[in-house]
């Protein structure tokens, strides 16, 4: 068996993000999708309407009158809100618990995962992005890859380490060059495995910008800056800590100023009820 | 008691019991600070340099800015019986994402703004893990002024 099916095999064998969600993703980002159509797509779902109506319900969106049905909670909340409920509640089983080749605990990759979304929304609202749902999602799942590659990094922990701290790795180098392949490559494998849109893989595969040609693609390059605001904020980071490359032409493409940076930051500081709100999902 | 110390918060302790502990500091700041004498300690965990970016959220959240939080921290202290002269401090966390130079570089920043708030002040650094690509979580003992320092992936040391 190469390392290549190897991979394959355990992809197969991982639970996947429920189907609702592509189909979710397939209406959201249409300008004129309804509450019809969400609620059609949602009432398949019962665990996610379920956990929705939770969420919904909790002390932080202190709503007077309990939401009963994906209706109300439309009505209480908007549309957007339980989109990105759902969505948020798309890749909690994937990305909860621990991982130890990265040095995460218990549920640290499922808050990073949620920062990194929800920095992402506030990004590709600053940019005026239209998929906000695409790029929300996209942000949530990219570092999927690290659920299967995690035990591969563990056992060559030490390797990885000398080349990042004595050779000038960046961490995402040092998986490729001992494994062929990286976390955000082995995540679009996984993406595409499971049926994902092409621009959610392309986003997945290239959050870190390892390819210089995608600088150029802004839903690309939000994402790679939502992610690179986390690292920075420490939320959920494992012991690959902050060993990725910063790309500034990144930033130049999207117009994003340091001030816009710490804007960001700063939002996001201000919402991290939100983000506690979000991690309690199941 | 442990007391955990969230982005954006600070705490302060003369409780013998207490530890406080800050996680994941990014390029946040984690500024300790200690009285012997007092059994006094402190703990700030700011996210940026300077409040005139948004002053409406540094009057919300003072402890999310260098420039609004060290200011409390220190007055916090002084409020349980610490004395500027004895007072021991702690510097960790700014850490950068490798390349990431100049004006984005909130890591280094973040050490800037409250060096030169310290200089202002005439306060001197005793000792600091700053910089660097990692993610440190930082603890201090109220009993005894022992800080500890854990980055990811390895254990808790001892400063």
């Amino acid at each position: 068996m190469t390392s290549l099916d190897r991979f394959i095999d355990e992809i197969n064998r991982l639970t996947p993000i429920p189907a609702v969600t592509q189909q979710l993703l397939a209406v959201a980002d249409k300008p004129d999708s309804s509450m019809a159509d969400i609620a059609r797509i949602m009432q398949y779902d019962p665990v996610i309407t379920a956990e929705v109506l939770k969420t919904c319900n909790s002390a932080y969106y202190g709503i007077k009158h309990p939401a009963e049905s994906v209706k109300d909670a439309v009505n209480m909340l908007g549309i957007d809100k339980v989109v990105e409920l759902a969505l948020a509640h798309s890749g909690a089983s994937a990305l909860s618990g621990t991982h130890e080749g990265y040095g995460l605990e218990q549920g640290e990759m499922w808050k990073y995962s949620i920062a990194s979304a929800v920095v992402a929304k506030d990004v590709a609202a600053r940019l005026g992005l239209k998929n906000k749902n695409t790029l929300f999602t996209s942000a949530l799942i990219k570092d999927i890859g690290k659920i299967i590659l995690h035990k591969y990094v563990l056992s060559a922990r030490e390797k990885i380490d000398r080349m990042v701290n004595e050779k000038a790795f960046s961490f995402l180098e040092a998986e490729k060059t001992v494994f062929g392949i990286h976390h955000a490559e082995l995540g679009a494998m996984i993406a595409k495995m499971w049926h994902f849109s092409p621009r959610m893989i392309k986003i997945i595969r290239h959050h870190h910008l390892a390819d210089e040609a995608m600088v150029k693609d802004k839903e690309v390059a939000a994402v790679y800056l939502a992610d690179s605001i986390c690292m920075m904020m420490g939320i959920g980071v494992g012991s690959d800590g902050l060993a990725y490359r910063f790309k500034k032409q990144a930033m130049e493409n999207l117009k994003i100023t340091a001030t816009d940076v710490s804007l960001i930051i700063a939002e996001f500081g201000m919402n991290m009820a939100e983000v506690e709100a979000l991690l309690k999902m199941r | 008691m442990k007391q955990i110390i969230g982005v954006a918060d600070m705490k302060v302790s003369d409780n013998v019991q207490d530890t406080i502990v800050t996680y994941s500091l990014g390029s946040c700041i984690g500024l300790v600070i200690y009285d012997p004498a007092a059994r006094v300690g402190g703990l700030l965990h700011f996210m940026l340099p300077e409040s005139k970016i948004d002053r409406e959220k540094a009057a919300r959240k003072p402890y999310m800015f260098a420039d609004t939080g060290i200011p409390r921290l220190f007055r916090a202290a002084y409020e349980l019986g610490a004395k500027k002269q004895r007072i021991k401090i702690f510097v960790a966390g700014g850490a950068e994402i490798l390349d990431q130079k100049g004006f984005f570089n909130i890591g280094k920043r973040n050490y800037m703004a409250l060096k030169k708030i310290f200089m202002k002040n005439r306060v001197l650094i005793d000792k600091e893990q700053v910089g660097g690509n990692v993610n440190r979580t930082v603890r201090m003992d109220i009993q005894t002024g022992d800080i500890f320092v854990k980055t990811s992936g390895s254990g808790e040391v001892k400063v």
